[in-house]
């Protein structure tokens, strides 16, 4: 960072009348008072550490956690892969780390603290602490090319500029706050900008309990005052179409994770009679635009966000107060701040909104005893198809695909298991030791004639 | 316990919905179906919660889920379907 850019400000932890709607939960409306008064109860009570892995479900929870630890200078840890040995890898990887959860449970690991909120009415009106736009509130991980997670650090001041800019482009600065339902997990960086971020500086609340199902989206929506913006992925746009539930009416509905198809946006406009918009980021970067899906392939970037080229179908994204970062995908910048993508980096896969390297996967094929060589393969129509999986080539003569898919169990996320682990006596490398696209399409055709 | 006729139908219904390699008669009806056992995953969830809708009118809800309630095993699974359906 340039000295000159230096984010010297500092920006209050709510910027929200007290009386303002921020959560709402089943029949609890949580203000920002109440907010305030949670934060400084729950940082009273968090246990000393450096880090704090916050493993909170309920959005409110989750939110009065990260405040509350941000406060007393606690970096937390945010990871939608929930998984046993990831926890324990982030816990043995950072310094002092207290897990905080909002329920208490067995696979809880071992330092943790479970937040216990009180509903009793607010006193008086609690102080609005102010944060140093410097200051590092959390680091965001998400799959890395070498198979261990990749954590990116997120300061108060880039956060709270970008939920701001977010709330401008969605007109969420107007006099009627937004009822948002969001079925991302807060941990994830799409849904902790858009459902944790949003409410504590735009005019915005949030659904804090579970939204994942289509029956659970509709109570939600119910119980959420209007104007309703629904945040989700494309796979829910889909399958709430599919089970063709009517839902309450919406203002707008926001899709990420994954492309969403330009004929499933327009049937959801007109089932939904409301605008349906896609935002674009990465966990690098957060959100940096958005576009009305229906309306053509050009993306245009948040206020104070540009493109900058760099090389054949590359850009570097500015920010501001932040080093411009490169993005994983292949774009082409139309202006400084509209674009059009051209699909994505070869090695990386997403599914279920979360990212991974094929790269990455390959290594912990091979780490594992017994297999001698082994190559994930990525189907072509991965991001259309929702039954569409991984699968997995291996050779290893000692070894069964049972043994190797319960020994990838333990390593990587679900969505990225194969779904099958196919056995061969070699693998079509070629003198430079790489297997070409087409040696692995032959592959997969071959299987599929052989079921 | 051998499995009941609607836990036999529910285990066609996630093999054919979710388009899994197994044969339904091979599902441990006391395993689990995420993870290990079957080793679903959340997209597997929302597509099989459709296909659940659509056969016998049940919602899957989340808070069901997280209480173990429905996906713990197939046993579990058909035993929630068999007390909401109407």
């Amino acid at each position: 960072m340039n000295r000159d850019d230096a984010d010297d400000r500092s920006v209050p932890l709510v910027e929200r009348d007290s009386d303002a709607l921020l959560f709402r939960r089943a029949a609890e409306t949580l203000t920002a008072a109440r907010f305030l008064r949670d934060v400084q109860r729950v940082a009273a009570d968090l246990p000393e550490a450096d880090h704090c892995l916050n493993l909170c479900q309920d959005r409110y929870a989750f939110t009065v956690a990260l405040a509350a630890a941000g406060l007393r200078g606690q970096v937390s840890l945010l990871s939608s892969d929930r998984s046993p040995a990831s926890l324990a890898g982030l816990q043995a990887r950072f310094e002092r780390v207290v897990a905080v959860s909002d329920t208490p449970g067995a696979d809880l690991p071992p330092h943790h603290h479970v937040l216990a909120l009180r509903n009793d009415p607010v006193a008086a009106a609690p102080p609005n602490p102010v944060l140093p736009a410097d200051r590092l509130i959390a680091i965001v991980f998400t799959s890395g090319s070498t198979g261990a997670p990749v954590g990116y650090r997120k300061t108060w001041g880039a956060l709270t500029e970008r939920s701001i800019a977010a709330g401008l482009r969605f007109g969420m600065l107007a006099s009627a706050p937004a009822g948002i339902v969001g079925t991302v997990p807060p941990q994830h960086m799409y849904g902790f900008e858009t459902t944790v971020l949003l409410p504590l500086h735009a005019m915005a609340a949030t659904w804090s309990g579970p939204a994942f199902y289509p029956i659970d989206i509709r109570d939600a929506l119910a119980a959420m005052p209007a104007p309703r913006v629904l945040v989700t992925t494309p796979l829910q746009i889909r399958a709430l179409l599919d089970n063709g539930m009517a839902l309450p009416p919406l203002q707008a509905v926001i899709s990420a994770t994954a492309p969403l198809d330009p004929a499933l946006a327009e049937t959801a406009e007109r089932c939904w009679s409301a605008p349906v918009l896609e935002i674009f980021g990465a966990t690098e970067v957060g959100s940096i635009a958005s576009r009305r899906t229906v309306a053509g392939s050009a993306w245009t970037t948040y206020d104070g966000i540009r493109l900058l080229p760099a090389g054949t179908d590359q850009v570097l994204v500015a920010t501001p107060h932040a080093e411009p970062h490169p993005l994983a995908d292949r774009l082409e910048a139309l202006s400084p701040t509209e674009f059009r993508l051209l699909g994505r980096n070869a090695d990386m896969v997403k599914l279920g909104g979360r990212r991974a390297s094929l790269g990455g996967l390959n290594a912990i094929l091979l780490s594992l005893p017994g297999v001698q060589d082994g190559v994930f393969i990525a189907p072509d129509d991965l991001d259309q198809r929702p039954g569409a999986r991984l699968l997995a080539f291996a050779v290893a003569p000692d070894v069964s695909s049972e043994d190797i898919l319960s020994a990838l169990r333990e390593r990587i996320e679900p969505v990225f298991l194969p779904r099958r682990v196919i056995r061969l006596g070699a693998l079509p490398r070629n003198e430079a030791g790489k297997i070409p696209r087409a040696a692995l399409l032959e592959l997969l055709a071959r299987d599929a004639a052989l079921r | 316990m051998p499995p009941s006729d609607l836990e036999q139908d529910v285990a066609r219904l996630i093999v054919e919905s979710l388009q899994l390699e197994v044969d339904p008669a091979d599902i441990d009806p006391d395993a689990p179906l995420f993870r290990t056992g079957l080793g679903l995953d959340s997209i597997d969830a929302l597509e099989l919660a459709l296909a659940i809708s659509r056969r016998y009118g049940i919602e899957l809800r989340a808070d069901d889920e997280q209480n173990g309630k429905i996906f713990g095993s197939l046993r579990l699974l058909a035993g929630y379907i068999d007390t909401h359906r109407k």
